[in-house]
């Protein structure tokens, strides 16, 4: 009975499985074999180095602080981007009037364009007329350097972040909070426990796979961030945000180094890795049975 | 709808724990001030966009700042119009997002039927291929796809922009499990009344889960009209540039104070997306939300 079907089944899984093929699985193998080699794109030469591009890597100063800033900037984003969203999820949960349209604006930054929405915040920046210079003048605050001063470029960078991802850890954390049965706050509430003690013992742990992958989420896309640093700072002041992406962009379409920027990317992909395999082992050790 | 959120009225906080009676709008004060103050956070960036694009010259750099325009001005629209070409980025934008939803529900849904369905060799080892290039994003391919590109003649095209996005691997996997979803019988029923099965496909699977499809064809559009890395790598001449590439070079030649224009070229970028996600935001977020973006 199933045989009949062969035909129809390659055939219906031929065009995904050569569109894949051709421009997924095969870039992945050659990202790889490109590592090992000098890649002259415009002469068609490769020249193999073994691992010559690795070893560089681990000396070339714009690539271990690259990776550095990248590193920084999940750890900057993700927990405070992750604890804003459930406290905004907690709150949600609560009856308020316009809770809909509340939701829709904190979520809005989601489907803006990071391009655009950079180019404002990069107006926003502007050291002497951006709105956040002249707020802190309002308030007889001293301005700052923002994007233009390498301490603060990279933080400025990371809040800009945290508002564009908000909203969906915000929203994640809704259908998590959905999930928890009422009656386990009724029963400690007769239990006497207060909103603060049934948030930590209730609310907090029985998040905790929500929060897993949130946590995971928010780094894997921390560690692929691009536009908004190519908008906003370029990397500079003095390669102060260059973060991993860019540096592989740099190298490989503004110098022509390939096989170089493929050996970045391996070490990008690593980082992924390691990042997806952590969840695959805490997802087994958490899972929660209600 | 089991929705937990609400507390019964008698296990509210400060009413069961001891006895703290506070009158109710009292208590929801602060979370209201919480909630709005957030709001507002979130709002500037946007309103501060359109103020600044519909300014006068003067107000924008003018202290205290302007919160309201002293009066409406389309000036830096208009010149935001005559220094680019908006509609060939919009026509650019729109032709690479429809082309790659279309081949993407359309491989996708096929694609996502025979796994669902049919059980043949190397069905596992297929489909777990395909989702595995999740984990290696374009960011990390880049580099080798366009090597690629190179050789057979795509950079600086169309197809070159929409090569890696003819097919999607999320697609599959949620077309996939909605497929699952569905009754066996009602295929074999199909089936025992002649239909072949293109036509089930066609006919009889996709009016059952055309929410699936919805949402992973909004999903999909959004991505594409968002993109940025893959299409500022692989276009190189103006009249092919997508929005955000348009509007990242867009930003380049002006100096420090003429952000009139430049604020006036964000909002017609970013316009269409917000006014439709005005429209549309219970889908866009659950959908967003259900799926996990890109």
């Amino acid at each position: 009975m199933h045989r009949r079907h062969y035909l129809h089944a390659y055939l219906f899984i031929a065009p995904v499985t050569i569109l894949f093929g051709l421009f997924r699985i095969w870039p992945s193998i050659q990202t790889l074999y490109f590592s090992f080699f000098n890649v002259e794109l415009l002469k068609g030469r490769l020249t193999f180095i073994g691992l010559e591009n690795f070893v560089d890597l681990i000396h070339d100063e714009l690539f271990l602080s690259a990776i550095r800033h990248t590193l920084i900037f999940a750890l900057g984003i993700v927990p405070i981007s992750a604890a804003l969203g459930m406290i905004l999820a907690v709150l949600f949960n609560e009856e308020l009037r316009l809770k809909e349209f509340f939701k829709a604006i904190y979520f809005a930054p989601m489907v803006t364009s990071t391009v655009a929405a950079a180019v404002v915040w990069w107006w926003l920046y502007n050291p002497q007329f951006g709105l956040f210079n002249v707020i802190l003048k309002l308030l007889h605050l001293p301005g700052q350097p923002w994007l233009l001063s390498s301490k603060m470029a990279l933080p400025a960078v990371i809040i800009f972040s945290i508002w564009k991802t908000l909203g969906y850890n915000m929203v994640i954390y809704v259908a998590g909070l959905q999930g928890i049965p009422q009656e386990f706050y009724e029963a400690a509430t007769i239990d006497g426990a207060g909103p603060l003690h049934r948030f930590f013992r209730i609310t907090l742990p029985l998040l905790a796979p929500t929060t897993t992958f949130v946590f995971i989420y928010n780094s894997i896309f921390a560690f692929q961030a691009f536009d908004q640093v190519y908008v906003l700072t370029g990397g500079g002041p003095a390669h102060a945000t260059s973060v991993v992406v860019l540096e592989l962009y740099n190298q490989a379409f503004q110098r022509y180094r390939f096989g170089y920027a493929s050996a970045e990317a391996m070490v990008l992909f690593l980082f992924i890795l390691a990042v997806t395999i952590v969840q695959y082992v805490y997802s087994r050790r958490t899972e929660v049975a209600y | 709808m089991a929705r937990p959120a609400v507390v019964p009225a008698a296990l509210e906080p400060g009413r069961a724990g001891g006895g703290l009676a506070i009158p109710g709008t009292l208590r929801w004060l602060p979370l209201y001030l919480i909630v709005i103050v957030g709001a507002v956070a979130m709002v500037l960036p946007f309103y501060w966009m359109v103020v600044t694009a519909v300014s006068p010259a003067t107000d924008i750099i003018a202290f205290p700042p302007k919160w309201i325009p002293s009066y409406l001005t389309w000036e830096h629209f208009k010149e935001a119009w005559a220094r680019a070409p908006w509609l060939v980025y919009y026509k650019n934008s729109l032709v690479v997002a429809v082309v790659s939803v279309g081949a993407s529900l359309l491989f996708g849904l096929f694609a996502g039927y025979a796994f669902a369905v049919y059980e043949f060799p190397l069905q596992n080892v297929l489909f777990l291929l395909i989702l595995g290039t999740l984990m290696v994003p374009v960011q990390v391919t880049s580099v080798a796809l366009y090597v690629f590109l190179a050789k057979i003649g795509w950079v600086d095209t169309y197809l070159g922009i929409l090569a890696p996005n003819f097919a999607s691997a999320f697609g599959v996997f949620w077309i996939r499990q909605a497929i699952k979803a569905i009754p066996n019988d009602l295929i074999d029923a199909a089936r025992i009344d002649g239909a072949g099965e293109v036509r089930i496909v066609t006919t009889v699977i996709t009016p059952l889960i055309k929410t699936t499809l919805a949402a992973v064809a909004m999903l999909l559009f959004l991505s594409s009209w968002n993109d940025f890395l893959w299409p500022v790598i692989i276009i190189n001449s103006q009249g092919l540039r997508t929005i955000p590439v348009a509007i990242a070079l867009f930003k380049d030649p002006y100096g420090n104070i003429n952000y009139g224009p430049l604020m006036a070229g964000t909002v017609i970028a970013t316009g269409p997306m917000l006014i439709a996600y005005a429209f549309s935001q219970r889908f866009m977020i659950r959908g967003i939300a259900l799926t996990g973006l890109k």
